[in-house]
């Protein structure tokens, strides 16, 4: 097992040069760079000159790459052209916001999913399997977007129940500041993780469906154990096994955020950030964060194999 | 509305990127000329009749909304920000500003400092007023208005506001190439602790005696508070981006990074203490904020946030709110290619054999169009046609008796057939026989732009010129910019864009022969001379720099290589328990102090 989590993590080398590099040049291969159509007509030809200069933006590609994965060796993820900030400083503010919002929404997710995945498998073809069905199909055919703008609608403005923008209430302070950042991401989270249980709900029932029909249950049954206990211990927890790989890929989703929430929630995360850093052709945080979501994707393929591998002995690769 | 904050801005009809500057301060008590049909007349003034009521003052919070897709940037050093969300989350705080100024943006003596200018000895004066302190307690000195200059000019600095325009300061060159350590211009009669400076020019322009000239930087920054922080590591420091100090009516309590501000009370404020004792001010989906406001979860929202004309539409007829806004200090308008940048010379240089070189064919193009029809469907009435390329805001220098380019299909065709574009079949073609085929270049916006320019092209097509958009559809901002700001290009031969101008209107930076933004390249002697017409030495006289500025706007009319389009409102709603809301130029520096609510909750 270790052996292959060694020999996964050595293969993730080459495959994260490649993908800086790839990065790297897509980037540059935009049109326009940080400064197009974003200077004051007050600069001279020279100052703009000057700029792109002082940013290294005339250097031929091979030298910029070079500087830029020297710094990314020192730590150094450069300096943001549109924030004048580190971009680790931002995406570390950014990160924050993102994280407590996905966790939120997908641990309610899980909470919602599994037991209505369950139940409709166990209940397969019967009122409370079609009701349940009919629910992942309708939540999964609205575009989110929409779901967003209603909630927010509803409960946000016309209902008033909860905060409508931000992250926090501007004037939170100690205690108030992590019940208020709680209070934030409710609605949002609420609405998440409401519209997007199909996958969990389908793949839980299907995998309760085919258990239930498996020798396994069959001889429990036959054995006399109650039906409860079969639930719980036979079909329950088999069934995990194929979630829980889906839900180690899914924490490496966590903090690539979503455009539609944080935008119509004034959210401020990791989703924005990136759509405006390619707005604005922030060449350092667009790599920045192309490469932190791969890099993510890669340890997230691992840690869904590594899962797999310790629930499901069968599968274990020695 | 931020006084001392110029916003320069490219945009088009719905994305904007707001770029950089000093001021985009206030606007006009006067509306723009009414003869417009269906255009709205709004008072940048909202007289609640109502009394103050004080219990509301001290116990309720002023709800600001700043209306913003992004989260703003957090920069609060006007020297440093290049975006005007940032300008207007921190405006509370007074951004430094200096000067107070009359409706015409001049600038009179009662700010943070006066100014005086010396024509003989080529010097301006600033004396800061002797009871001026920061918000942590210490005195605004002379070092302090210096100090932005070093902030700007630096050789290493990261502001893209330094211009050339700041080399008439004696030693600024030297001191920017890294030759000088300082200054050599600035001296302290009374030190540098002092409350005088004298800034050595080598000459004066008559532009100086107004706010948002690019001679004089018209904020001050805190030397004490940002001393030992090398100048390009300044924006990204806690000084500027979490614990920044003010001058103004209001301090700083909590920032939020990207979403939110909160103020109280600055006790060390030099003038009459605000009479609000909580303000918030947070960002807000411009999707979401017509609904915010209907919801009544804000009092009103930035003075120069971005309000679309949608929303107007949607709030206009809003029980318990008041729609106020002036002209707006910007324009859309288009741009003919009629020549090039010669990267050696520095210097915009025309080409009398291009294709869009024929005054006749730009003209009818303009007269083909009908901006009228266009501003009537889609304008909401706040926005109309412009006559010239000064916004009426200014309406000192806006030639109010231009008629512009109203729509008139028989004289475009007119001018067509005169100038020899004579029609082969479907099309004409150039007056040499060859085939005209003209590119129209305009950035992707919002659905009603998209219409904006089919209809152009439709009544284009009409006179009988094949003008087809440039790369086959609306481009992205970027690849836009990039593609005319190249120093030559024949993608594009006319194209659609704005700018938001400054608070001092003298046109050179962006229509001059050497300026870059000049990104059609027209050049003509007469062109150049009337610009440095309107700041020489006998422009010192308000009429004759009038004269000047009206001849000017002829001259452009009638060449026809620049055509602002439309005109708008820059505009909000205000909840009517909110008083003493002026917007008006004359009042920036007084606006956030002279609030006061007149009940506790919003109405």
């Amino acid at each position: 097992m270790w052996k292959t989590i060694l020999r996964r993590i050595l293969i993730m080398i080459p495959e994260i040069i490649l993908l800086s590099i790839l990065v790297f040049l897509l980037a540059k291969a935009m049109p326009g760079d940080p400064f197009t159509g974003s200077i004051n007509p007050r600069s001279s030809a020279a100052q703009i000159q000057h700029l792109k200069e002082l940013n290294g933006l005339y250097d031929p590609w091979y030298q910029q790459y070079w500087n830029w994965i020297v710094h990314l060796f020192h730590g150094d993820l450069g300096q943001s052209y549109q924030y004048h900030e580190a971009v680790s400083n931002l995406i570390g503010e950014r990160a924050i916001n993102t994280l407590w919002l996905s966790a939120f929404t997908m641990v309610l997710t899980y909470l919602i999913a599994l037991p209505l995945g369950l139940y409709a498998g166990k209940h397969e073809g019967k009122l409370p399997d079609t009701v349940i069905r009919v629910y992942t199909y309708v939540t999964y055919c609205i575009p989110f977007f929409v779901i967003l703008v209603i909630g927010l609608w509803i409960f946000g403005y016309v209902l008033n129940w909860f905060p409508t923008t931000g992250s926090v209430a501007p004037t939170a302070k100690g205690l108030g500041m992590l019940s208020s950042r709680f209070f934030h991401i409710l609605l949002p989270g609420l609405l998440g993780a409401l519209f997007g249980t199909v996958n969990i709900v389908q793949y839980m029932r299907s995998e309760v469906i085919d258990a239930k029909r498996s020798d396994y249950v069959r001889t429990a049954r036959s054995k006399g154990v109650p039906e409860k206990d079969i639930y719980r211990h036979h079909i329950f927890r088999n069934s995990l096994l194929p979630i829980a790989a889906f839900g180690g890929y899914s924490i490496t989703g966590l903090l690539n955020g979503s455009i539609f929430t944080e935008t119509i929630f004034s959210y401020p995360g990791m989703g924005m950030l990136f759509i405006d850093s390619i707005n604005y052709r922030d060449y350092t945080v667009i790599t920045a964060l192309v490469l932190l979501f791969g890099v993510m994707n890669l340890l997230g393929t691992l840690l869904s194999d590594i899962i797999l591998g310790i629930v499901d002995p069968r599968i274990r690769i020695e | 509305m931020n006084k001392t904050k110029k916003k320069w801005a490219v945009s088009s009809a719905a994305i904007v990127i707001a770029l950089s500057l000093a001021a985009c301060g206030g606007g006009n008590k006067k509306s723009a000329s009414s003869n417009d049909s269906g255009k709205a007349k709004l008072s940048a003034v909202y007289k609640n009749p109502d009394k103050a009521n004080k219990s509301a003052n001290e116990k309720s919070t002023l709800k600001v909304a700043e209306p913003n897709d992004s989260p703003f940037k957090g920069v609060s050093e006007p020297t440093l920000a290049d975006n005007q969300e940032d300008s207007n989350v921190f405006e509370p705080g007074g951004s430094g500003t200096l000067f107070k100024t009359d409706d015409n943006y001049k600038i009179v003596d009662g700010g943070l400092a006066d100014q005086k200018l010396d024509r003989k000895k080529n010097t301006v004066t600033i004396t800061i007023r002797k009871n001026a302190k920061w918000s942590d307690g210490q005195p605004v000195v002379a070092r302090d208005v210096e100090y932005p200059y070093e902030i700007i000019g630096g050789p290493k600095s990261t502001s893209s506001q330094y211009s050339s325009d700041f080399e008439r300061i004696k030693g600024m060159a030297d001191f920017h190439k890294g030759k000088a350590d300082t200054i050599s211009g600035f001296t302290y009669p009374d030190g540098e602790d002092g409350k005088k400076v004298v800034i050595q020019y080598n000459s004066l322009s008559p532009s100086m005696k107004f706010s948002g000239n690019s001679f004089v930087w018209s904020t001050a920054a805190p030397y004490h508070y940002y001393k030992g922080i090398p100048i390009d590591k300044l924006a990204a420091s806690d000084q500027v981006r979490k614990k920044p100090i003010f001058v103004g009516p209001y301090k700083l309590d909590k920032l939020v990074d990207g979403e939110s501000t909160s103020w109280s009370p600055n006790k060390y404020y030099w003038g009459k203490a605000p009479k609000i004792k909580h303000v918030t001010i947070n960002v807000v989906s411009s999707n979401s904020i017509d609904k915010a406001i209907q919801t009544k979860k804000y009092d009103f929202t930035t003075p120069a946030g971005v309000m679309r004309g949608q929303s107007y539409k949607n709030l206009k007829k809003l029980k318990n709110y008041q729609m106020v806004g002036l002209p707006a200090l910007s324009y859309n308008y288009f741009g003919f290619n009629v020549g090039e940048y010669d990267t050696e010379l520095q210097k915009n240089v025309m080409d009398k054999n291009s294709k869009m070189a024929n005054k006749s064919l730009r003209q009818a193009m303009m007269y083909a169009i009908d901006e009228d029809a266009i501003n009537k469907k889609f304008g909401n009435g706040i926005k109309w046609r412009a006559k010239t390329l000064i916004p009426p805001v200014f309406d000192k220098y806006a030639d109010t008796s231009a008629k512009g380019f109203p729509y008139d299909r028989k004289k475009a065709n007119k001018l067509l057939d005169d100038a020899g574009y004579k029609k082969k079949g479907k099309w004409r073609t150039q007056p040499n026989g060859k085939p005209l085929v003209i590119h129209f270049g305009a950035m992707q916006g919002s659905a009603t732009s998209h219409a904006t320019y089919e209809d152009y092209l439709q009544r284009w097509h009409k006179v009988g010129l094949n003008v087809k958009m440039a790369g086959g559809k609306e481009m992205e901002m970027n690849s836009f910019y990039d593609t005319i700001q190249k120093p030559k290009q024949n993608k594009v031969d006319i194209y659609s864009a704005a700018w938001s101008t400054s608070s001092e209107p003298t046109p050179t930076q962006l229509y001059g022969e050497d300026a870059p933004f000049n990104m059609g390249h027209f050049v003509s002697k007469k062109n150049t001379q009337l610009m440095n017409d309107m700041n020489s030495e006998k422009a010192w006289n308000d009429s004759y720099r009038k004269d000047k500025f009206k001849e000017w706007q002829e001259y452009m009319n009638d060449q026809a290589a620049y055509v602002a389009s439309d005109n708008s409102y820059q505009w909000g709603p205000v909840n009517k328990r909110v008083k003493g809301y002026d917007v008006s130029p004359s009042h920036t520096i007084d606006f956030w102090k002279d609030l006061s609510l007149t009940s506790a909750k919003l109405k």
